[in-house]
């Protein structure tokens, strides 16, 4: 079973997008899993019909809670606190919840033994069944204000291991996080390829770098996808994947039935299959095929 | 269950150490224009003769500098402690050991512990340690620029790929600005996508915050997610329709903005000035000040002068 990971370090450029289009696609041949790390913002279900089968919620973090019965006040918590969580209501402190990283730094210092760190509920797990298709979404989402979206993250990534597991899927698919913070870091880890969108502006080369950096910690391959490839010129990041020897794997040009395909809630290769943008994100499929999946389909 | 967002936070949250306005741009999906909104409106209001701080707080994927073509200066690093073993003092007491909660320290039998995990620098090991035998290393998380150009000071944070920490960054990058923005008109934050820690302490005492969004289900979706933060707390919203000619439920954005105290206060067509300028690095509204686009920044930058300047 392998995974792949789909990320872009900027917003908006179309992650989602491809990855439900994949999903669409290999669902036809494998048996598989799509999970959806972008734990702020879920919305790859948005683009499938599918019936949730469970939902489930998670404490992944930890936080610090105060007994004002023995709080006498002394501050020293809220001047130990390297993350800001902790601040000075008149004269008492309060724990800013949504910063704590319940370390228990504070309960070193207090001298009333006043705090303690507690288990606390931060989001939820989705698993829904495309029931026409071989195929389970994994979704997370954190509550809002909840914080520790890494955790959260690293808690879809095992359900979607077990679903994987349970019905022998052949791969697992990573609908990931804009960005490179934790949740980023979370989705990377332990996956075995990472696809890399981008769209040929400015800002998104400048995050695609940021993100080729982040990735190259891990060791782990990445390629590139250029979206929206035709609403300036691509050259430049044709430059950087030359210079760093990265593979691009597709170009697919703007087109607004992406759009339109969202609005009736269904992957572009379905809603118009014979798109410019969908015979490119085919193409794409049959390119991940060949160096992806051929050793442990026999 | 502990309600997370009790009075007491939010008073705090609102707090504030300067006196001049502060206006959030956010909108919970990646891609939707904070980046192209907060930049022009700032531009904007320079050109009506106010210094404006324009501070980018998306410190994962910072854009601002790249969309103003401004290049980044006057650097400071933001650094959280490392934890150092001074092998002369250590006592093998393991009550280092013990106290990391994220088990990011190792003692084999008979011997020094060791940092072999993720260390987020709490300090929680030195705090303990009854022989001083931690010293503080450092650990350089980001670090957070200041550039100015004419009217407009550019805030930016930006984190070291590899690093998770995005809300610290975030923290220093925010001191910084109430630090030297005094003398400044109004700040201008520009929030990461998401909704959680980062976001949070970026709309941290602001006035208002600005929804960006696009008319698309994932817009909409998300902007319900980030309306709901804003609400809960208790932040003045307004939400600014991007590319608003793209298909989709348009309807529901009214319903939802209902639902949570906001209101749709300008739509910003998909024009080709505003692509070209983006790509090029030069705002519309200084670019092309006659196209739709700009018209649309400059009545939003007029209405935030006459609320909050005059």
């Amino acid at each position: 079973m392998k995974e792949i990971v789909i990320l872009s370090g900027k917003g908006g450029v179309g992650k989602s997008t491809i990855t439900a289009s994949l999903g669409s696609i290999f669902s036809e041949k494998y048996k598989i899993v799509i999970a959806d790390t972008d734990v702020d913002t879920p919305n790859l279900a948005l683009f499938f019909n599918a019936k949730e089968r469970n939902s489930e919620n998670i404490a992944s973090c930890e936080k610090a809670f105060i007994d004002y019965n023995k709080c006498k006040g002394c501050m020293r918590c809220v001047r130990v606190c390297k993350f800001s969580a902790m601040a000075s209501y008149k004269d008492k402190p309060i724990v800013i919840l949504y910063s704590c990283e319940g370390c228990g730094a504070c309960i070193v210092v207090c001298p009333e033994n006043a705090i303690s760190i507690k288990k606390v509920i931060n989001g939820k797990v989705d698993i829904s069944d495309i029931e026409e298709k071989n195929c389970v979404i994994v979704a997370g989402e954190l509550n809002i204000g909840g914080s520790s979206s890494g955790h959260l993250v690293d808690i879809v990534k095992k359900k979607a291991r077990e679903e994987a597991d349970k019905t022998k899927a052949d791969l697992i698919l990573i609908d990931g996080p804009p960005g490179i913070g934790c949740p980023v870091i979370s989705s990377i880890k332990g996956s075995d390829y990472v696809i890399a969108v981008t769209e040929p502006t400015p800002a998104a080369l400048h995050d695609l770098k940021r993100l080729y950096k982040v990735v190259g910690y891990f060791r782990i391959p990445i390629a590139i996808v250029i979206n929206k490839s035709d609403i300036a010129s691509s050259e430049k990041i044709k430059e950087f994947a030359k210079k760093n020897d990265i593979i691009i794997l597709a170009e697919i040009p703007y087109d607004r039935k992406v759009s339109e395909a969202v609005a009736m809630a269904m992957p572009v290769v379905k809603a118009y299959p014979n798109s410019e943008v969908s015979i490119n994100i085919k193409k794409l499929s049959e390119r991940l095929n060949i160096f992806e999946f051929e050793k442990e389909q026999n | 269950m502990v309600n997370t967002f009790d009075k007491h936070l939010i008073e705090v949250i609102h707090q504030k150490s300067i006196k001049i306005p502060i206006i959030a741009v956010t909108g919970g999906k990646g891609g939707v224009g904070k980046s192209t909104v907060a930049v022009n409106i700032a531009d904007a209001i320079v050109q009506m003769g106010y210094k404006v701080a324009l501070v980018d707080a998306d410190v994962d994927a910072p854009n601002d500098h790249i969309l103003l073509d401004i290049p980044l200066e006057n650097s400071i690093e933001v650094i959280n402690t490392l934890p150092l073993i001074n092998y002369g003092r250590c006592t093998k007491c393991r009550k280092c050991v013990d106290i990391c909660r994220r088990n990011a320290l190792f003692q084999p039998e008979n011997s020094f512990p060791i940092l072999i995990g993720e260390c987020n620098g709490c300090e929680a090991c030195i705090l303990i340690c009854p022989s001083d035998a931690i010293d503080r290393g450092k650990r350089i998380l980001g670090k957070v620029y200041m550039s100015k150009r004419d009217g407009l000071t550019l805030f930016t944070g930006e984190i070291v790929p590899g690093a998770e920490e995005s809300a610290f960054v975030v923290n220093a990058l925010k001191n910084r600005v109430f630090e030297e923005a005094n003398d400044l008109d109004i700040i201008i934050v520009d929030t990461s996508p998401g909704t959680h820690c980062n976001v949070i302490n970026a709309v941290r005492a602001v006035d208002i915050a600005f929804a960006v969004t696009e008319p698309t289900p994932l817009g909409i979706h998300d902007l319900k997610l980030i309306l709901k933060l804003l609400k809960k707390l208790q932040i003045e919203s307004k939400i600014v329709l991007n590319r608003s000619d793209l298909p989709g439920p348009k309807g529901q954005i009214n319903f939802i903005a209902k639902a949570y105290d906001s209101n749709i206060i300008v739509d910003i067509p998909m024009d080709d000035e505003l692509l070209k300028s983006y790509i090029i690095g030069i705002p519309v509204v200084r670019m092309y000040p006659k196209a739709l686009s700009s018209i649309k920044f400059f009545n939003m930058a007029k209405e935030i002068v006459e609320r909050f300047l005059q």
